[in-house]
């Protein structure tokens, strides 16, 4: 019943801001949920929320969002757009300057500067204050000499102050993506005014940001509503809202069935409820793009996949179109890469013949690589609504390669990830939202060893992927990046390390005042968000 | 001086069921696989520098007995430790009790109202199709899955007829509890009302009853007087036993109908592997336990004298 936000819709690790603009039809005279109290007030639906601190939160991406402008962000058409910052240059790729722009303040008054920046990073940074999206900085100059447990200094090297509205960031190797880090999804990248680090208890109940809208009232308990109000004094694109209330659900399904009552306006579906929903809903339901891709990994231990074309024919055997028609009801994206379509320069249909359902190749493939015997167990996690399609997966596998293949639930991540590491498994779900739009994070994070989503990808990682990532996050141009990307997906692929399934689209049922819904990576961007 | 005995050796024993509770409930989540740190982040990136430095935050690597002798120490000193997300258990059970709280004892009410009074009602009309109707509807809706019967309530009372809230806490007492204490007391209705008749039909062919009968009374007074006070006594020991665990929250109806109570912090802080919370809230929930254990004794005493002298 308990349906994780986690499962369907994804963690909001997110990242690009492709304002990708749905219209929401229906002309039917607006029906005022709240009550007629404030036309452009808002009531959304969330996930319990853990933190309010944009570099210690893991499910408040939606609420942080609309208290914070980060440095940059991606434009519809995929370009980069600077928002607090004025520009992000650098020559060499290692070396980078900022400038912000200026007049900008906090909530509170106080001036956005370059120290709200240092030192909102440098705490981050550090390694004993275990802010859990630390790892955002890791390409800094410093951050490794402040990690362990008696770190000799709380401040990373690579940071220089120029002037009050210029400061430098000197990176560990030449990344042309950096720009792209400092975007939405990268909350760890916020600036903290300096009221933060007087009290940060207080401050995580009470966040003061630089964004379009401020904290109505404290937040005291993980059950209540966060409203936040339209910031008088904000610089930047002012927003049509008013006033937005977060509301903590437990269950995603008591969420739509409110809004389906009329007392909530924006939010999130299962992707699985995509059917029934649009049958509910019909226009009153957006699916945005995201920036999240599923996959299947292998056990790097099991003899049996040490074969390339055993994995290959894996990947043949699954009829992603019949499971997407089936179990999301065509909500999701068939992947033809290791990235969602929407990522910028997501070189489609790199995988080629091999994730295109081919039942008879698949067998022969098989054949060829001597066949397999045994059971085949296809690990997940149980309790986030996904036992059907794994069973589906399952299903088509056992049909397609005649195998045995059955898909067996862990109770929890936590026994799941423990499964992976005693080996105790053959296949494994996976998956990875981006945090920013760059083909760099989804490829690092799960191909590289010293990524956080490696475990998942079974440990792959390859010398010459490993250097063609870093010509990749080198080269001098976009245009000449995402040359370089697709020759990473191509080399990986030649690999075969995982089976690419889905590029995420997450759904959101929305009330009838509703019109516009921007995305940032797939999460409503209310600061854009327009009201009929 | 024997009474003073009799309650030394039950405050002892109280003690020793404490801590072999406290203990077990420790070890059982202490027993969970995985990592719970790992498990809090899952998919979402969290560097090794962060899960060690969180595990030691949280004790995680210390051996069992330690971290249990450590919350036992902290527990004694009134502290019933934080979440992994840095709130202190204590405040969140004193956030979440009064919801809880709230829930229970509406549907105990009606469970006390509608179970008793459909047991009168089915014992004098027993036999009659009043009687076996009665028995065909209870049965029926209490073999109904506890989230189906919460899900169409939802959906016809909140969405088609818009009489009560979908979920939440935010309309108050007692409109916004109405729809999930009722689906809560259901399951209860037909063992009280069983209880009650059965106790019922026994009592009104009892000697007794025939002597009073005989004596001239009213039925009336023979039944309101006599009958139905004696034959309170299954379904009031029922009662109280079941006002125990509704006070431990029911973690369906709390989720279905976004309640925030106790019931769903127990299941959240048992899937993040958060020993000390489950521990905190088994504690409190272990007291409501022995409390009302000791409320059915009060209540027997009151109600059968034959207690009160034994």
């Amino acid at each position: 019943m308990k349906l994780s936000i986690r499962a369907g819709l994804g963690v909001a690790l997110a990242a690009a801001l492709s304002l990708g603009l749905t219209a929401c039809g229906g002309d039917s005279p607006s029906d005022d949920p709240t009550g007629g109290a404030d036309s452009a007030s808002i009531v959304v639906a969330t996930e319990t929320i853990d933190h309010l601190t944009p570099g210690n939160h893991y499910s408040a991406y939606i609420a942080i969002l609309s208290l914070f402008t980060p440095l940059t962000s991606l434009t519809q058409d995929e370009q980069l757009e600077y928002q607090q910052a004025e520009s992000v240059t650098s020559d060499d790729g290692i070396t980078w300057t900022i400038k912000l722009r200026s007049g900008w303040t906090f909530h509170n008054g106080e001036p956005v500067t370059s120290d709200s920046y240092i030192d909102s990073w440098n705490y981050l940074a550090y390694g004993p204050n275990a802010w859990v999206n630390s790892g955002q900085l890791r390409g800094v100059v410093g951050f490794d000499e402040m990690q362990g447990d008696n770190p000799t200094t709380k401040t990373l090297s690579g940071l220089n102050k120029v002037d009050d509205l210029t400061f430098t960031v000197q990176l560990k190797t030449a990344d042309r993506q950096f720009p792209f880090q400092l975007s939405d999804g990268q909350t760890g990248l916020y600036p903290l005014p300096k009221a933060a680090f007087e009290d940060l208890e207080a401050y995580d109940q009470f966040p003061i940001g630089n964004g379009p809208f401020q904290m109505a009232t404290a937040w005291t308990s993980d059950s209540s509503d966060i409203v936040v109000k339209a910031y008088p004094d904000y610089k930047g694109t002012k927003p049509a809202l008013e006033q937005i209330t977060f509301r903590p659900y437990q269950d995603t399904n008591t969420a739509y069935t409110d809004v389906l009552a009329g007392n909530i306006d924006v939010a999130a579906v299962a992707s699985g409820k995509n059917a029934i929903a649009q049958q509910e809903l019909g226009d009153r339901l957006h699916t945005l793009d995201a920036p999240g891709v599923d996959l299947l990994g292998f056990n790097p231990n099991d003899p049996r996949f040490a074969d390339v074309r055993v994995r290959q024919a894996f990947s043949m055997a699954i009829d992603r179109a019949a499971i997407n028609q089936a179990i999301f009801s065509n909500s999701q994206i068939p992947a033809t890469s290791l990235t969602s379509s929407s990522m910028p320069g997501d070189p489609a249909g790199v995988c080629g013949r091999y994730c295109e359902f081919d039942p008879a190749g698949a067998k022969a493939l098989l054949a060829e690589a001597g066949g397999l015997t045994g059971q085949v167990v296809l690990l997940y996690v149980g309790g986030w609504g996904q036992e059907d399609l794994f069973q589906a997966y399952a299903n088509q596998l056992r049909q397609n390669l005649e195998l045995d293949v059955v898909a067996t639930p862990a109770t929890d991540f936590a026994e799941f990830q423990e499964r992976l590491q005693s080996g105790d498994y053959a296949l494994n779900r996976a998956r990875w939202g981006a945090l920013y739009p760059s083909q760099q994070d989804t490829l690092h994070s799960l191909y590289t060893a010293a990524g956080d989503g490696n475990f998942a990808a079974g440990g792959y990682h390859n010398d010459e992927v490993d250097a063609l990532l870093a010509q990749a996050d080198a080269a001098d141009t976009i245009e000449a990046s995402f040359a370089i990307y697709r020759q990473v997906q191509e080399r990986i692929l030649a690999d075969f390390p995982v089976i690419p399934t889905f590029g995420n689209r997450y759904l959101w049922a929305c009330s009838e005042r509703i019109d516009q819904v921007p995305s940032a990576a797939g999460t409503v961007y209310f600061a854009r968000l327009t009201l009929k | 001086m024997a009474t003073a005995l009799r309650w030394g050796k039950r405050l002892g024993g109280l003690a020793i069921v404490f801590l072999g509770v406290t203990f077990i409930i420790y070890l059982a989540v202490f027993a969970l696989p995985g990592d719970p740190i790992r498990a809090f982040a899952g998919d979402r990136p969290i560097s090794d520098s962060v899960v060690a430095t969180l595990r030691a935050k949280y004790h995680l690597d210390d051996p069992l007995w330690r971290q249990y002798l450590d919350y036992l120490l902290g527990l004694f000193q009134g502290d019933l430790g934080t979440t992994f997300n840095g709130r202190p258990v204590a405040d969140q059970l004193a956030a979440r009790w009064p919801v809880t709280i709230t829930l229970a004892l509406t549907a105990w009410v009606l469970e006390i109202v509608f179970g008793l009074g459909l047991g009168v009602v089915a014992a004098l009309k027993r036999g009659s199709l009043v009687d076996h109707g009665l028995l065909a509807v209870t049965v029926l809706a209490s073999c109904v899955p506890i989230f189906v019967l919460g899900v169409l309530s939802q959906q016809v009372f909140g969405v088609k007829l818009g009489w009560l809230p979908v979920a939440g806490v935010r309309s108050g007492w007692p409109v916004s509890y109405i729809l999930p204490a009722s689906i809560i007391a259901v399951f209860g209705l037909s063992a009280v009302s069983r209880l009650m008749r059965g106790a019922m039909v026994e009592n009104l062919g009892a000697d007794y009853v025939r002597t009073v009968r005989a004596q001239g009374f009213g039925e009336g007074r023979i039944v309101g007087l006599h009958v139905m006070r004696n034959s309170l006594i299954p379904a009031s020991t029922y009662l109280a036993t079941d006002l125990g665990y509704l006070l431990g929250g029911s973690v369906i109806i709390e989720g279905i109908f976004n309640l925030p109570g106790v019931g769903n912090l127990l299941f959240e802080s048992i899937r993040s592997h958060e020993g000390p919370t489950v521990v905190g809230i088994a504690t409190a929930l272990i007291v409501v336990f022995l409390l009302t254990s000791v409320l059915v004794d009060a209540i027997h005493a009151l109600l059968d004298p034959r207690v009160r002298r034994g």
